[in-house]
């Protein structure tokens, strides 16, 4: 059923000053006007996508067979493949004669559903070193395709550099973020096994996801190693929410699995349901969607923030907004790309970047090693229900915690699944025609079971994005130009992700058929951060451990480009806490007047 | 009106009817394939995956009608024009002598060389696609259990110390 009880207001008043206005809708958006409205403050929410009818957009349980080209979106639209990344010039869609050019994701299965939601690279071409950068411009960003894996961090990631030597520590420990993870798991829904790991803290988990026979088999035989897989700690509430009735809880559809991702009934988190609809109904929240923010205004007297100036995307008109306290949410790359555009006299270089730091310190996932087995003991066995949920496993990171590896630092963690999903994948390596053939492919369907990693990126100085000088998106602006490759930590990190993948494989008893050993172009795991870090030194970090600017003290960064490292695991629910906890600072400090 | 009652009838026991309606925008006459090539590939989609015991097989599942929207909907002209120049060997080969032309085509998978052996390739591509996400390949064959709405306990297991 479309939601037209939460329509954005095209028409918004821009005369009046709000309290902040926030910039992006995504995760980091959304929940800041989750934490500011409900401090009672005025809030106006600022989105470059439009608000889409969302479920008739993924069609969650869609059989194949039901649509015209199986779930394929047209042919005269294009996902850009690993070979495009690596040999083609940016911007990709240059020279091509596709009617769209789409981010690698939408080459997955069920690419019809998730077309009107990722971004057309023609439309946001960028320049300059290979990057697979996959953005969504809706209403809820990326959150309405998100993989949902959930995870906290840790002090080993907080405090990463006092125990290496290598980069920065956090402003803040795990102690000063717990309390904010707690919130957010309520408030959102969880799922999830308490381990008790002390690199991967416990959620207030509700009931978890299972495993398949392969699947509990492997963590037997991990306990060998001492090492655990756990069920996928979904941000997706399987016990149901009381408190938001956008949401329903989960049914083991296991239709976000199939797909690129997207909940039609909600149980998946994302930002609008989750978030943005209960804001609008404290009376404080107004949403302005196909808004296009392209300036963090100036005030020519104090060298604060007055506001953002942005561009309707769909009639070219562009309009100012006025707000004491500007909260940017517009992803890590983006809002950097907001910052550096941001050029005035008080802030020549970009506003809040006398550090000329913005941009800089990228850091994100490596992606690429992988290992898939045979399990012979289910080949010929009859088939179960096995994708009847968000996620397989994880395995989380075993490296460099009490021991130091002589070879890299920090470390990677793995996501897997074992058993039957709804298309033999195998099918086309499976050689040969005929009832053999098929019989084959029957006999294997359940017997699989895969694992990625997830490696660490080290935070650098010299990666980092610029404003190009000369290429401009559809709507004017200047866009990215990337200097970011992996270096010889990532190099070498690759090379034990394979190495001990396989080996676990191997011990568990695992046939393994493959092993994929090279790193997938940067940008491909979706987790990039970095490039306004925070920190407590001005002259090396752009924001304090409240996501404050250093130099303009009503201007805050809420998503993952406040992230000074990478860790391994999943951001999303630290960008969450983080941002929850900052803007429970920004309330006080605008009701004490002190922004 | 005999006449088109009778046609009608013709139609609606044809499996391609059935087929048709589930693929939407497919008429009941191939868009790109010419009635002869329509009966080659069909009957060549049936030796990739023949029916057997377990289930039917790529005609029962129409296979033939799902390749020919593919590749009449595909974006570049060369998809058409290879699909056809490997398929036409097969229309002049008798139909007695077709498989084991295929056996052949197939005897390079990994590294196809030959016009025959990249039009196995392809055939085969579209073969297991177009099978394997039909009511036929997810439910008869893979007998599929997944996209329900479950109640109750999610599906599988918990590992020991949590069980």
């Amino acid at each position: 059923m479309f939601d037209d009880t939460h329509a954005p207001n095209l028409n918004a008043d821009l005369k009046q000053t709000y309290d902040a206005v926030i910039v992006g809708s995504g995760a980091a958006g959304g929940m800041a006007a989750h934490v500011l409205t409900s401090h009672g403050l005025k809030v106006l929410l600022l989105e470059a996508g439009k608000k889409l009818n969302i479920e008739k957009e993924l069609k969650s349980m869609q059989w194949p067979y039901d649509h015209p080209r199986r779930g394929r979106m047209p042919s005269s639209d294009h996902a850009l493949t690993l070979n495009e990344y690596t040999i083609r010039p940016q911007p990709y869609a240059k020279g091509m004669r596709y009617k769209h050019v789409f981010s690698y994701v939408q080459g997955w299965s069920g690419s019809d559903y998730s077309k009107n939601i990722v971004v057309d690279e023609r439309d946001h071409p960028t320049t300059g070193t290979p990057y697979a950068w996959v953005r969504a411009r809706l209403l809820g960003g990326k959150t309405a395709i998100w993989g949902r894996l959930a995870l906290r961090l840790s002090d080993y990631d907080f405090k990463a550099a006092s125990r290496d030597g290598y980069g920065e520590n956090w402003p803040i420990s795990y102690a000063d973020l717990a309390p904010y993870y707690d919130r957010v798991d309520t408030y959102l829904g969880i799922s999830g096994l308490k381990e008790g790991l002390p690199q991967l803290p416990d959620s207030l988990f509700q009931r978890p996801n299972r495993f398949t026979k392969s699947e509990i088999m492997f963590r037997e035989s991990l306990q060998k190693m001492n090492r655990v897989i756990t069920p996928y700690r979904a941000g997706v509430t399987t016990d149901g929410l009381k408190h938001n009735k956008y949401r329903s809880k989960c049914f083991g559809r296991g239709a976000c699995s199939r797909r690129v991702g997207g909940c039609d009934i909600h149980a998946a988190f994302d930002s609008p349901t989750g978030l943005i609809y209960p804001a609008m109904d404290t009376g404080n929240l107004t949403l302005r969607t196909n808004a296009t923010v392209y300036e963090v205004t100036v005030d020519k007297d104090t060298g604060k923030a007055s506001g953002v100036s942005f561009i309707d995307t769909e009639t070219g008109k562009t309009y100012q907004a006025k707000a004491k306290a500007v909260v940017l949410g517009a992803s890590t790359l983006e809002s950097a790309r907001l910052m550096l555009l941001s050029k005035s006299t008080q802030h020549p270089n970009g506003i809040g970047n006398s550090s000329g730091h913005v941009g800089h310190n990228f850091c994100e996932h490596m992606m690429g090693p992988s290992v898939t087995g045979i399990v012979k003991d289910l080949i010929g066995k009859p088939h179960t229900l096995d994708d009847g949920r968000p996620g397989g496993f994880y395995l989380p990171r075993f490296r460099n915690l009490a021991e130091k590896n002589p070879n890299f630092l920090r470390g990677y963690g793995f996501e897997g699944e074992g058993g039957m999903g709804i298309f033999p994948g195998h099918a086309m390596r499976t050689p040969g025609f005929g009832k053999e053939f098929k019989k084959t492919v029957r006999d294997y369907a359940g017997a699989f079971i895969s694992m990625g990693g997830f490696g660490e990126v080290l935070p650098r100085y010299d990666n980092y994005v610029e404003i190009d000088p000369d290429t401009k998106d559809r709507w004017g602006v200047p866009v990215l130009r990337f200097h970011i490759t992996f270096g010889e930590n990532e190099k070498k990190m690759a090379q034990d992700m394979a190495d001990q993948a396989q080996e676990m494989f191997e011990n568990a008893g695992i046939q393994v058929i493959g092993v994929d050993r090279k790193m997938l172009t940067p940008g491909w795991s979706i987790h990039e951060l970095g490039t306004t870090r925070m920190g407590s030194d001005p002259k090396k970090s752009v924001l304090n451990q409240f996501q404050q600017s250093h130099d303009v003290k009503n201007l805050f960064v809420v998503d993952g480009s406040s992230h000074v490292n990478a860790s391994c695991q999943n951001p999303t629910w630290t960008i969450m806490a983080l941002a929850w906890r900052s803007c429970d600072y920004l309330a006080d400090q605008l009701k004490k007047g002190e922004v | 009106m005999g006449d088109e009652l009778r046609r009608r009838d013709l139609i609606g026991i044809t499996a391609g009817a059935a087929a048709a309606a589930q693929l939407g925008a497919t008429p009941t006459h191939p868009r790109f394939f010419t009635p002869e090539e329509y009966a080659v590939v069909d009957d060549l989609s049936e030796m990739i995956i023949p029916a057997d015991e377990k289930s039917g097989g790529a005609k029962a599942a129409r296979v033939v009608d799902y390749i020919d929207v593919m590749l009449a909907e595909a974006f570049e002209q060369e998809e058409r024009d290879d699909f056809r120049a490997g398929l036409k060997r097969f229309v002049s080969t008798p139909a007695a002598e077709r498989e084991a032309l295929l056996g052949r085509a197939s005897q390079n998978e990994k590294r196809p060389r030959t016009p025959e052996e990249k039009f196995f390739r392809l055939l085969k591509q579209y073969t297991v696609t177009g099978y394997y996400t039909s009511k036929i390949g997810i439910h008869d064959d893979l007998d599929y259990k997944g996209n329900v709405y479950q109640q109750g306990q999610y599906a599988g297991y918990l590992p020991e110390k949590h069980s």
